[in-house]
């Protein structure tokens, strides 16, 4: 790779799709930007004031009721004449006549009514006994909420030392949050790719609830302090940064139209066979895929860049800093790499749709999921965004926490970019194949001899580390489900966290030796197919044991962590035999399991099939009686 | 100058080119031959170094076809020339310049001096609104914006009209004159004789006669004998007032005077008609189908 | 084969919307589970109640299903019991003079463990007792007060579900179907002109306008299909949906527009990038300015869904399908310009 190559081709990509968009393109664009801007305005000022649930619930009630005033303060009830008809004709759904409920709630839509009315009237009540004169009468409760650390606790979060004390927002930076809360959540409703429009909606509603139930809740709440006086009960708030993940969401919504313009550049330079004069040029190949998509990573990060600034400027988000921009990188990275496979696969520009707006979804969850969890459990340090979060709300970020949470989507990404660029060659480009056929291209462009499974294996392994930590992020709520299963007094998530890690990695150390023989690279002998096997297993296994980084974030910490690593940390005290065993045991288990898929992937793809459900099997077998009695 | 050397393609199960070998000189302009999917393409992008070959080598001036040295020497026109729509033709010469590292305003003045040769107007028009004559102009600058030493151009003068057809052909040879070695591969037969050196025929991915024209013409040619006689011999036609008899070997035609003068008539006269290589083509192909002849053929 | 192409696509498009859906939904249920611990059968919260109050804060916990306390007179005591992880939190309440003006209140300092994955469930718990203790608080006081505070309501169990279900993933998981569509017909639109097939069709006996209506019906008549087995999906879950009609209806109103700006959008740029670009921005921008009128669409698919519908929600139905057909009658006589003019 030559860098001066490489920006001239930069330099083209830019001036080339300069001309793809002409004037007019540009002034609609500007005026669609402009017309965002005021939707998000005319709903931070809740000018419109239309809910997404207004008017869901019918209440007969009139005024002479006290829940009158209660219904009227809540959009989400429509307000009817009391009318006990209108209840058995299933048009109303409470029916009150002074304080006394008239109906019986039967069905789930009468019960959420009922629920909902009883949050609105405790928020009524707050409201209405603010403005009472006796203030001592009216909120006879004051709170003060201390966070302390339970002394023997070994679940050290690094950040926790200045944790009680050393964040939140000042008042007025959390109070401008909750409005580019709200707003971030309604331009995210209609969302670009239709996939972040889930989580954004949500995400919005919540900022309505929240909005409604105190305007300084955020300032006080969210980290009531002890020499914070004054505090009532509803002003206590669980220690979950909403505005900062609001604010996080922000870097994310971006990077859906950056990838959506970079899947198209890719694209069409394999739509009729455009790409390829430029592989006849003395420029490499590198030079021509680094070259077309440094400007969108040049763009995306500038992006996120201009957001810190804006919001460290803005007195949003005042101690947002380098590190918010350098903990997006490898999310930048993560979503280019991911679209470049995308557009190295897809086969027309529906398809690439379809491929945009999985990587979306996928790696928004994947991104914002974890952060959720940011101040709960160091589970979340496996996203990069949760290191945004932490620097917008002005906690420090250690170096281990840093890398723990870049490095796995970094060389993720280099991963996805070296598998698309083994299809970037006149071959794979032009060629219209099914996407699962272009992946086992992609992978077996990396295989040349027996030994390559060994490669591949450990090559794959960024991706398997990526994906499990995804898994167990995920799995992480069920946690605290707890299922009995087999007696054995495991967690369901832990099961399901078995079952998902299993399935990755029997995949990660099978698909590219199934991809192998699809491509006849190897003998399709049962010496062969062993041999491969077992050098697959190896592979993973010493790739697996380089990674023992996993311990930088305390995630053995936790049972599931444990759960998922198990292999990977020895438990102390053990005697060196017992040890030395437990170390050996995953090797055989990897290269047994390995050899069982690859013996079936020499024989065809049901073959194939069949062979690594039975890998899957035994994997999952022995992890779990590993986790049941070890841990 | 191009040395190809048992070159080999397969795709899955699918061989593409046998194992070719052949040699270009310095100068010399050679064309591959033959029908759709027998190769011709293959073999050309394995030359540009597009298509890693299965086994074999290919070397280009004694660079391997895979390095970055080699392609800055190489001028390469693929059949269908897709071009960025949305640039003109100046800034897509620009780009091309740029990346084949050109000063800028040798560039400038290479790719005007390229067009005005090829008498291309529209000069600022998106190539995305021209012509496909007009856009295989262009890419015909393209492959000449680098100066290159050796063109490999891919069915020139394919799917353009009868007059751009010769526009271009022409303008190929005037390249050749000017000391450029060319690989071409073509289909169409017509234009290829006016300009070969040398020539292979390639069918079902495998070079089945080469040579230059007279010596394929030896070979699978027939040169036929036209005899005019005065009187009717057997075989003849009447034709002109005159009688003709096609023969294919002296000893016939001598025959044929015999029998004339036997019938109290003569020979007025004798033309000769060599075949053309469009026969010469349709032969091998069938010799192809019957048994591969080779023509031996030392190689430099 | 073209059914065959036309069934894959739907394939995808569903297996991503159920990947939208499941994450949607995830990310809720996620949210409101760490929330509501009683959502979750995490076992109780074990407070330690100590102070003067102590008795109050018993009374207000012992309502709570998901909170056992245990008082403590001996602070201390509380304290080792937290250290010891035997209590998750711990109340000490005093009766201090008001600092917002006569009389006495009950000042309560909350112990809670720091980042423990509990703590936000403990948190929550712990509002919830000291919501108790303040309304009972007030029940004692309502002589002092200007108003009474309104009684609440009775608990009921109720789905914690249901507003979400109705309000947001019905919505979602309808709207979703339209914006796939329009996407995909900006891309069908875009590609046969990038790949220059739209001239090999205009050779056919066909104008550009059939071509563009075959296209435009397809994507069309795509998305209610669709709509329709999300609405089937969700009654064999049980959810049931109400003016089933009616919403497929607006659906396929809303479902027209889209396509209609994805086929203009396709047409006047020619160009996928762009048109893709400005489609989503647009559409967006559509979606999100229609809080100005009197109901957002959204609103109007989640009171169809949950049968609370006014005159108003039909009113907007009548208006999607009036705008439905206006726009795309629009779109033919500039379709038709177009390619008079490029002809």
């Amino acid at each position: 790779m030559q860098l001066d190559t490489l920006l001239r081709v930069a330099k083209w990509e830019m001036t080339k799709n300069a001309g793809g968009v002409d004037k007019r393109t540009i002034v609609v664009m500007a005026l669609s930007l402009v017309a965002m801007g005021a939707v998000a305005a005319i709903a931070v000022s809740g000018g419109a004031g239309a809910g997404m649930d207004d008017g869901i619930y019918r209440i007969g009630v009139d005024e002479s009721s006290p829940y009158y005033g209660v219904a009227a303060d809540d959009s989400t009830f429509d307000i009817r004449e009391p009318d006990p008809a209108a209840i058995e004709r299933r048009q109303q759904e409470l029916l009150y006549r002074g304080t006394q409920l008239q109906s019986v709630p039967r069905t789930a839509k009468e019960r959420a009514a009922l629920t909902e009315l009883r949050d609105s009237t405790a928020q009524y009540n707050d409201r209405t006994l603010a403005r009472d004169d006796n203030q001592t009468a009216a909120f006879p409760v004051s709170v003060t909420l201390v966070y302390e650390q339970q002394s023997g606790s070994s679940q050290l979060d690094p950040r926790s030392g200045d944790g009680s004390d050393g964040s939140g927002p000042s008042a007025g930076g959390s109070d401008a949050s909750d409005g580019s809360g709200s707003s971030t959540g309604g331009s995210g409703d209609g969302s670009d790719t239709g996939g972040t429009g889930g989580s954004a909606a949500s995400g919005g509603g919540d900022g309505g609830t929240a909005g409604g139930s105190g305007a300084n809740l955020g300032a006080i709440g969210a980290r009531l302090t002890g020499d914070v006086q004054g505090g009532t009960p509803s002003d206590i708030s669980p220690p979950f940064p909403f505005e900062s993940l609001v604010l996080a969401f922000l870097y994310i919504v971006p990077m859906n139209f950056v990838i959506q313009a970079y899947g198209s550049s890719m694209l069409s330079e394999r739509l009729n066979r455009r790409g390829e004069l430029l592989l006849v040029t003395p420029v490499s190949r590198g030079d021509i895929i680094g070259g077309k998509t440094l400007p969108y990573l040049a763009g995306a990060v500038g992006v996120a860049a201009l957001i810190t600034a804006a919001l460290r400027f803005g007195n949003i988000a005042p101690a947002g800093s380098y590190v918010a921009v350098l903990a997006v990188v490898p999310l930048v990275v993560l979503f280019l790499s991911a679209t470049f496979c995308g557009a190295m696969f897809a086969r027309s520009f529906k398809e690439l749709t379809f491929v945009t707006v999985t990587i979306t979804v996928t790696l928004t969850s994947y991104a914002f999921v974890p952060a959720i969890f940011t101040d709960v459990t160091p589970i979340a340090l496996i996203s990069p965004l949760t290191l945004v979060v932490l620097d917008l709300t002005g906690q420090s970020v250690g170096l281990s926490s840093f890398v723990f949470s870049t490095v796995p989507p970094l060389l993720t990404g280099l991963v996805l970019f070296g598998l698309g660029a083994g299809l970037y060659r006149e071959e794979d480009m032009f060629t219209q194949r099914p996407i699962p056929l272009k992946v086992l291209d992609a992978l077996a462009g990396g295989i040349n001899s027996r030994r390559s499974a060994l490669k591949m294996s450990i090559v794959l392994l960024p991706l398997v580390i990526v994906a499990e930590l995804a898994a167990i992020a995920f799995l992480f709520v069920l946690d605290s489900v707890s299922l009995n299963v087999f007696g054995t007094n495991q967690s369901l998530g832990i099961v399901l966290v078995l079952g998902v890690i299993v399935v990755i990695e029997e995949l990660a150390k099978s698909l590219h030796v199934y991809a192998g023989y699809e491509h006849a690279r190897y003998e399709r002998t049962l010496r062969s197919a062993l041999g491969v096997g077992a050098l697959s297993g190896l592979g993973f296994f010493i790739g697996e044991k380089g990674l023992l980084i996993a311990r930088l974030s305390d995630l053995e910490s936790l049972p599931i962590g444990e759960a998922a690593l198990q292999g990977a940390t020895l438990p102390a005290g053990l005697p060196l035999w017992v040890a030395g065993l437990l170390f050996m045991l995953p090797l055989a288990l990897h290269t047994v399991t390995a050899a069982i898929s690859s013996v079936g992937a020499s024989r065809g793809r049901r073959a194939y099939v069949a062979a690594l459900t039975v890998a899957i099997v035994i994997h999952f077998a022995y992890n779990f009686t590993v986790v049941s009695t070890l841990v | 100058m191009i040395d190809a050397r048992d070159i080999r393609k397969e795709y899955g199960g699918f061989v593409a080119v046998q194992g070719s070998s052949f040699s270009v000189d310095r100068g010399e302009v050679f064309g591959i031959i033959g029908p759709n999917g027998a190769g011709k393409t293959t073999t050309l992008k394995m030359l540009a170094g597009l298509l890693e070959p299965t086994s074999g080598s290919a070397e280009i001036a004694g660079l391997d076809t895979e390095t970055a040295e080699m392609r800055q020497q190489l001028g390469f026109l693929p059949e269908e020339s897709p071009l960025y729509e949305e640039m003109t033709p100046i800034s897509y010469l620009k780009f091309f310049a740029d990346l084949y590292d050109v000063d800028p305003d040798v560039a400038e003045e290479r790719m005007h001096d390229t067009l005005d040769k090829l008498e291309l107007e529209h000069r600022d028009r998106k190539l995305g609104d021209m012509s496909k004559g007009m856009k295989r102009k262009v890419a015909i600058a393209r492959s000449l914006i680098n100066d290159p030493d050796v063109l490999i151009y891919d069915e020139p003068a394919s799917g353009l009209d009868p007059l751009t057809t010769n526009y271009v052909i022409e303008f190929t040879e005037q390249l050749a004159k000017e000391g450029k070695t060319i690989v071409f591969s073509a289909h169409n037969l017509f234009h290829v004789e006016s300009i070969c050196d040398r020539v292979v025929i390639m069918n079902e991915g495998e070079i089945v006669a080469r040579g230059d024209l007279e010596e394929l013409q030896a070979e699978y040619g027939h040169t036929r004998y036209h005899v005019y006689t005065t009187v009717d011999v057997p075989d003849a036609v009447q034709e002109n007032g005159s009688y003709k008899r096609v023969v294919e070997s002296m000893d016939a035609v001598e025959e044929t005077r015999e029998r004339a003068e036997a019938n109290g008539g003569d020979v007025v006269d004798i033309r000769t008609e060599e075949s053309s290589l469009e026969e010469v083509f349709l032969n091998v192909a069938e010799a192809g189908t019957r048994g591969t002849r080779y023509v031996e053929e030392d190689t430099e | 084969m073209r059914s065959l192409s036309r069934e894959k696509t739907i394939v995808l498009a569903l297996l991503i919307q159920l990947f939208v859906a499941g994450f949607s939904s995830f990310l809720v249920v996620g949210l409101t589970s760490l929330y509501d611990p009683s959502s979750v059968a995490a076992g109780e919260v074990e407070m330690a109640v100590t102070g003067d109050a102590r008795e109050e804060l018993e009374a207000a916990a012992a309502e709570q299903d998901g909170t056992s306390v245990t008082a403590f007179e001996n602070e201390a005591a509380a304290q080792r019991a937290f250290d010891q992880r035997r209590v998750d939190a711990i109340l000490r309440g005093e009766y201090v003079p008001s600092t917002r003006g006569p009389g006495e209140q009950i000042a309560v300092t909350a112990v809670v463990p720091e980042g423990s994955i509990r703590s936000t469930l403990i948190v929550v718990e712990v509002r919830r007792v000291l919501n108790a203790l303040e309304r009972q608080e007030r029940l004692e006081r309502t002589p002092y007060l200007d108003q009474p505070p309104v009684p609440l309501p009775d608990t009921v169990s109720a789905s914690q579900y249901f507003g979400f279900t109705y309000t947001i993933l019905i919505p979602l998981l309808l709207f979703l179907p339209p914006f796939i569509s329009g996407s995909v017909a900006v891309d069908t639109v875009t590609e046969e002109l990038e790949r220059g097939t739209m001239e090999l069709l205009r050779v056919a006996p066909v104008s550009l306008l059939d071509i563009i209506d075959g296209k435009a019906l397809g994507m069309v008549l795509l998305a209610p299909a669709q709509a329709l087995m999300w609405l089937a999906l969700l009654s064999t879950n049980g959810i049931a949906v109400s003016n089933p009609a009616a919403i497929l209806l607006f659906i396929t109103a809303v479902t027209v527009v889209v396509v209609t700006l994805g086929v203009v959008l396709g047409i006047t740029l020619q160009n996928r990038r762009p048109a893709q670009l400005l489609f989503s921005v647009l559409t967006l921008v559509l979606f999100g300015g229609a809080v100005i009128l009197p109901e957002h669409p959204a609103t109007t698919v989640a009171k169809l869904a949950v049968d609370s519908p006014t005159l108003l929600t039909y009113g907007h139905v009548g208006g999607a399908v009036l705008l439905a057909v206006a726009g795309y009658a629009a779109a033919r006589l500039y379709i038709g310009r177009v390619a008079a003019e490029s002809l």
